[in-house]
């Protein structure tokens, strides 16, 4: 048994090969460089919907390069991923995923809320007296997550694990107006990491108050790695990262 | 869609009956043509950027087929909305022939919506029950056991119906219009409390703060889209559905 399953989001891709034999992953497309961007995040067991060990392999790639790799999967979750699914795979709903994903790592919960925040939108669930409870995506106006900040960083050569939490925040209800304030902020001599932070801190209020103001947010996606967000959060909610990989869960 | 050579008759929203009867009278040749629905005719680049789209529409189908069209019968009560009174205000000062109706008498008789709660695909409700304004459906269906329901109007993308399952029940204004009741409020706002329901509004719309509100209280899921719906917003029906 091989199969190949994605999480292809806006900016970045994750895949899991399940496998039985680790030589099968000799001929694996992953093994080869993909301009050097590609991570091997984790080889090990992973556990299947019915509480069965399996073998698998994570690999972490930007999914810019997705369209110039000839790979099909057996089953994908994603904005990027449409065109690259075996005719007999299946694709999945990203709510969908990020739904079942969290079912299996907090083992069926009683009552949880899990906030998904990708690159360009933030989606999240309710589960209430462990029952699928109430949901939510946003649209147009939730471009101001992932990879604003990404590029900001970027484009200041900024370490996003360098920057500090601030109290007060910017408001990122217009990713627009967003970045607008930002750049007043820069203009008028403030530190940049300090621009940056309080924009993080809009975001991070924004989430909150967007999904439903819950006392413990459990938290998906990329942001679980970025430290300035998660004490932006702690503001206002406990927070249990569950890291990048629950939609990827969610699918087998 | 009409004949591409004959003379028109505009309308929007739930004209008075009589009103509808006195124009066909009047102009016998002419369609009638729903101007609320999405024909994709050019902009007229008449009203802000940031508007409801089903307004948009009404003055973009205008301004497009004015040519055609001898005279436009304009809802402006409560059966409507403001922004349909202000948009028969710029087309009367723009030249168009007006003739403002108001429909906001409710009917003695008991509320009968046989479509709204029929098998029909639900994006074959909501046309037959918007087709039944100008003309009775004839159309065989059978009742169905609610599982899901869809409070609003007429979406501007209509794709979007076709995510639930028939046995979804209408609710909202499309299920007053079928009640012959356009203006009745207290219909609108009803539900069927013991099924999971997406409320729906057009962005921009004044109807956005009763679809919130209703999907809070019988926690439901709200939804507002502008022109064409987004696979986000596509997902999270879709998730609803299977979810719930």
């Amino acid at each position: 048994m091989y199969k190949l399953l994605i999480d292809a989001g806006t900016t970045w891709s994750k895949v899991l090969e399940l496998f039985d034999d680790e030589n099968s992953l000799q001929n694996s497309p992953f093994n080869f460089c993909i301009d050097n961007l590609q991570k091997v995040n984790r080889t090990g067991s992973f556990k299947n919907k019915d509480g069965k060990a399996v073998k698998g392999r994570i690999t972490l790639f930007p999914s810019k390069y997705l369209h110039k790799l000839s790979i099909l999967f057996d089953k994908a979750t994603g904005h990027m991923v449409k065109n690259h699914i075996k005719p007999d795979g299946a694709y999945e709903n990203e709510v969908i995923a990020l739904a079942y994903g969290a079912m299996k790592i907090l083992n069926n919960p009683k009552d949880a809320t899990i906030v998904d925040i990708g690159s360009r939108d933030i989606k999240w669930i309710k589960f209430k007296g462990g029952k699928y409870s109430d949901l939510d995506w946003n649209g147009s106006c939730g471009s101001a997550t992932g990879a604003t900040v990404e590029m900001l960083c970027k484009f200041y050569d900024i370490d996003p694990a360098n920057i500090e939490v601030q109290k007060e925040k910017i408001p990122v209800t217009c990713g627009v107006f967003a970045m607008e304030k930002i750049m007043d902020l820069i203009a008028s001599g403030t530190q940049t990491e300090i621009a940056i932070s309080k924009y993080i801190h809009g975001i991070a209020y924004n989430t909150w108050k967007f999904a439903g103001q819950p006392d413990i947010m459990y938290l998906s996606g990329g942001f679980c790695m970025n430290p300035c967000f998660i004490k932006s959060l702690e503001l206002y909610c406990k927070v249990v990262p569950l890291g990048r990989y629950v939609l990827l869960e969610g699918l087998y | 869609m009409t004949d591409q050579n004959k003379r028109l008759i505009g309308m929007w929203g739930y004209p008075h009956p009589e009103v509808i009867r006195q124009m066909q009278a009047e102009y016998p040749e002419n369609d009638i043509i729903d101007l609320d629905i999405n024909y994709n005719y050019a902009s007229s680049n008449i009203l802000p950027d940031a508007y409801c789209r089903i307004i948009t529409n009404i003055i973009d189908n205008a301004v497009y087929l004015k040519d055609k069209l001898d005279v436009i019968i304009a809802s402006v009560g409560e059966e409507k909305c403001d922004n349909g009174r202000f948009a028969a205000t710029i087309l009367a000062d723009m030249g168009f022939n007006i003739v403002r109706t108001k429909y906001c008498k409710c009917p003695d008789t008991p509320v009968n919506v046989p479509i709204s709660e029929s098998n029909l695909p639900l994006r074959q409700k909501i046309m037959v029950i918007m087709d039944s304004i100008i003309a009775p459906a004839s159309i065989a269906f059978e009742k169905s056991k609610p599982e899901y329901g869809f409070w609003g109007v007429p979406p501007n993308d209509m794709n979007i119906l076709d995510l639930f399952p028939d046995n979804t029940h209408v609710f909202g204004w499309t299920r007053c219009v079928e009640a012959n009741r356009p203006a009745d409020i207290d219909l609108e706002m009803y539900v069927n409390e013991s099924v999971p329901t997406v409320f729906f509004a057009q962005t921009f719309c004044a109807k956005m703060q009763l679809a919130k509100y209703l999907a809070k209280k019988y926690n439901g899921l709200y939804v507002d889209v502008d022109d064409v719906a987004s696979n986000s917003v596509k997902a999270k029906i879709e998730a609803f559905i299977r979810l719930r």
